[in-house]
């Protein structure tokens, strides 16, 4: 058998396009799903890339130019201290994306593990981790949030005041990470149970599937079943829920900023800029239709994706 | 012949298996205390209708059984270890090492998201311990052996790009990849159109004389199997009616039940517009098995008595090997 090369190298890639070659082409057909994509990859590529090539900083105030309507100079105009918005709302793009995905990461890799015990091991295990679930779900988000917020933002910050104090350590001068910190670990908190459920029902239909006992059979272990035979045969719908659930914690974020309990200005967020542009629109509506503009386009950019890629994936779990 | 050198060692030996379903109305009995054994090298074939606890009985030795599913009395060993004592870690590795399974269903048996190189490979790497590329060469020998063409280039395969015979082809290739004393071969044709069967037929007959294994062929067609297995074992509603050698029960069958389902085989020779023979009624639920003889309701030749007790499994007058549980066969053969 020696004599035959195996090119193990060539294959993971050729593999992965096999089965997912399909849905791309479907993905392709669908015009809609690829607008999404395309908005998608730029708001991406904004989000990392942006900040390095806006004309000014988020913060620069150009007081003689406060409120000025859009122009050459200033693409989306200035607001109330003179700052350029167009550099606001690319920035807010940054925290928009890092909110949405670092989010959806945790929730989805706490929803998954949940939703996978539970689903495999049923019983009590299934009866704990759902009763956990349905709890989460059924405390109002906005609630939960506020109250996470409110009861942990003060302390948090005078501890790093006192740290500071005490150390001159600029590291906890650096308030900014406190308000992502809890704005993630809040959302991500509200965020996971949806996963798990999904994950739970795939599990325990894939768990009665006949290639389960044929790997029990083989004698390979729980582990081994479980990540190997359960879990990526679960990965479809996960993926187009996910590629959803990226724009709701979008969203999301928006909301909770435009409500104050999110990210603090000065840093920009879609939300507290709606929230600051709202106060004016009658008379500069640009500083709330710019934010308000690129959010729609996001929220609706990920429905449009999402929903492709169900159309795309669906038809290989029916086969 | 190989097969004949330790003819008398069971491999295999199960005494009074019992396994019930927990159901609604209380626990129903599906496979009610059944005895059988595998000798060395030998092959067995277990035939019923759907529904008579066939497979149950062989996914209740790996501990397989659905969750409502359980074995509530009996005995299994294998190779001289007590299956049903083992715990969980020690029958994995009988599972898959000494055992090999091939099920039913070829087109959802193996994982669609895998390769079946690595699929093949799983068992080599869990239970021998190979390297990834010591398990590819094997796994490529496997295919090899159960005569898949170009088998480099099939490790590499989804099987959703293979056909069903070829699936099933697989499937034996990873039920043998671990060299196994036994394989159990669960309705491996079933899905299969009937040149494939034989393929799949003549394969298994093939490899279990080339490595010296024993085979328990579960199935519902006598006629599939009558070129393959060294010894039948009928089963109906749960236990065992009729245990012969297969020359015997073709030449012979003594139960009626053996002789409904080879009378309902269509041959040739029937006229052309001949009415198919059947067994009338259907099997006893579970849980609503008759107090007697469980096949007495649909059987032309049952008494009074076949419908109070239930009838032992006892050899027949004038064999060795050849055992029924019927009260009036031995009448009954007489007149025949």
């Amino acid at each position: 058998m020696s004599a035959i090369p195996l090119s193990p190298g060539a294959a993971p890639e050729e593999q992965l396009a096999n089965l997912w070659t399909d849905a791309w082409h479907r993905l392709k057909r669908n015009k809609l799903a690829l607008f999404g994509l395309t908005i998608v990859a730029i708001l991406a590529l904004t989000a990392i890339f942006g900040p390095f090539l806006t004309p000014y900083d988020y913060l620069t105030q150009d007081l003689q130019a406060r409120n000025a309507v859009p122009s050459l100079e200033h693409l989306f105009g200035t607001d109330d201290l003179g700052r350029d918005v167009f550099s606001r709302v690319v920035f807010g793009t940054r925290t928009a994306f890092l909110v949405a995905v670092i989010v959806t990461v945790i929730a989805v890799i706490i929803g998954t593990v949940l939703g996978a015990v539970a689903g495999f091991f049923g019983n009590t295990t299934d009866r704990i981790i759902m009763w956990l679930t349905d709890t989460t779900m059924s405390v109002p988000n906005l609630l939960l949030v506020v109250v996470i917020n409110a009861s942990l933002k003060q302390p948090i910050a005078s501890w790093m005041e006192a740290r500071y104090l005490a150390t001159f350590n600029p590291f906890y001068r650096q308030t900014i990470w406190v308000d992502f910190f809890l704005v993630f670990g809040s959302m991500a908190l509200i965020s996971w149970p949806p996963y798990a459920r999904l994950v739970r029902a795939q599990v325990l239909s894939i768990r009665s599937r006949p290639y389960i006992t044929a790997a029990q059979a083989l004698g390979l272990s729980n582990w081994v079943i479980m990540t190997r035979y359960v879990v990526p045969n679960a990965l479809g719908p996960l993926i187009v829920s996910v590629s959803a659930g990226l724009g709701t914690a979008m969203v999301l974020e928006s909301a909770f900023s435009f409500l104050g309990v999110g990210v603090n200005p000065p840093t920009p967020s879609w939300g507290n800029m709606i929230s600051d542009g709202l106060r004016v629109w009658q008379h500069y509506p640009h500083l709330l239709a710019a934010p308000a503009a690129v959010l729609g386009l996001a929220s609706v950019a990920f429905s449009f994706l999402g929903d492709g890629l169900n159309d795309a994936l669906n038809p290989r779990g029916s086969k | 012949m190989m097969h004949t050198t330790n003819f008398k060692q069971k491999l295999l030996d199960v005494r009074g298996l019992t396994v019930e379903i927990d159901g609604r109305n209380g626990p129903a009995v599906v496979v009610d205390g059944i005895d059988l054994h595998v000798n060395k090298g030998e092959t067995l074939g277990v035939v019923g209708e759907s529904g008579c606890g066939k497979s149950l009985t062989m996914l209740s030795l790996m501990r397989l059984l659905p969750n409502k599913i359980k074995v509530t009395k009996g005995s299994a060993s294998f190779d001289g270890h007590d299956l049903h004592k083992m715990s969980n870690r020690e029958l994995r590795k009988v599972r898959g090492g000494d055992i090999g399974f091939v099920f039913q269903d070829p087109m959802t048996s193996l994982n669609p998201v895998m390769r079946i190189g690595d699929q093949i490979c799983e068992p080599l790497i869990y239970h021998r311990g190979l390297k990834k590329a010591e398990a590819r060469s094997r796994a490529v020998e496997l295919l090899r052996l159960v005569g898949i063409p170009a088998p480099e280039e099939r490790l590499q395969a989804y099987p959703h790009e293979l056909s069903g015979g070829m699936r099933q082809r697989v499937m034996i290739a990873i039920g043998l990849a671990c060299n196994p004393k036994l394989l159990i071969a669960d309705e491996p044709t079933t899905a299969l159109d009937v040149t494939i069967q034989a393929q799949i037929v003549d394969l298994v007959k093939d490899l279990r004389v080339r490595l010296g294994m024993s085979v328990v062929w579960i199935t519902h067609d006598l006629a599939l199997i009558a070129g393959l297995v060294d010894r039948v074992l009928v089963l109906y509603a749960g236990t065992v009616v009729e245990d012969a050698p297969v020359d015997a029960l073709y030449a012979r069958p003594s139960h009626p039940y053996t002789r409904g389902l080879l009378a309902s085989i269509p041959k040739l020779s029937d006229a052309p517009a001949s009415r198919l023979s059947s067994i009338g009624g259907t099997p006893p639920e579970p849980g609503r098995r008759p107090k007697g003889c469980p096949f007495a309701p649909r059987c032309s030749l049952s008494e009074a008595m076949c419908h109070e007790r239930v009838p032992k499994l006892e050899f027949i007058r004038g064999a060795v090997d050849h055992r029924t549980a019927c009260f009036v066969v031995d009448k009954a053969q007489g007149a025949a």
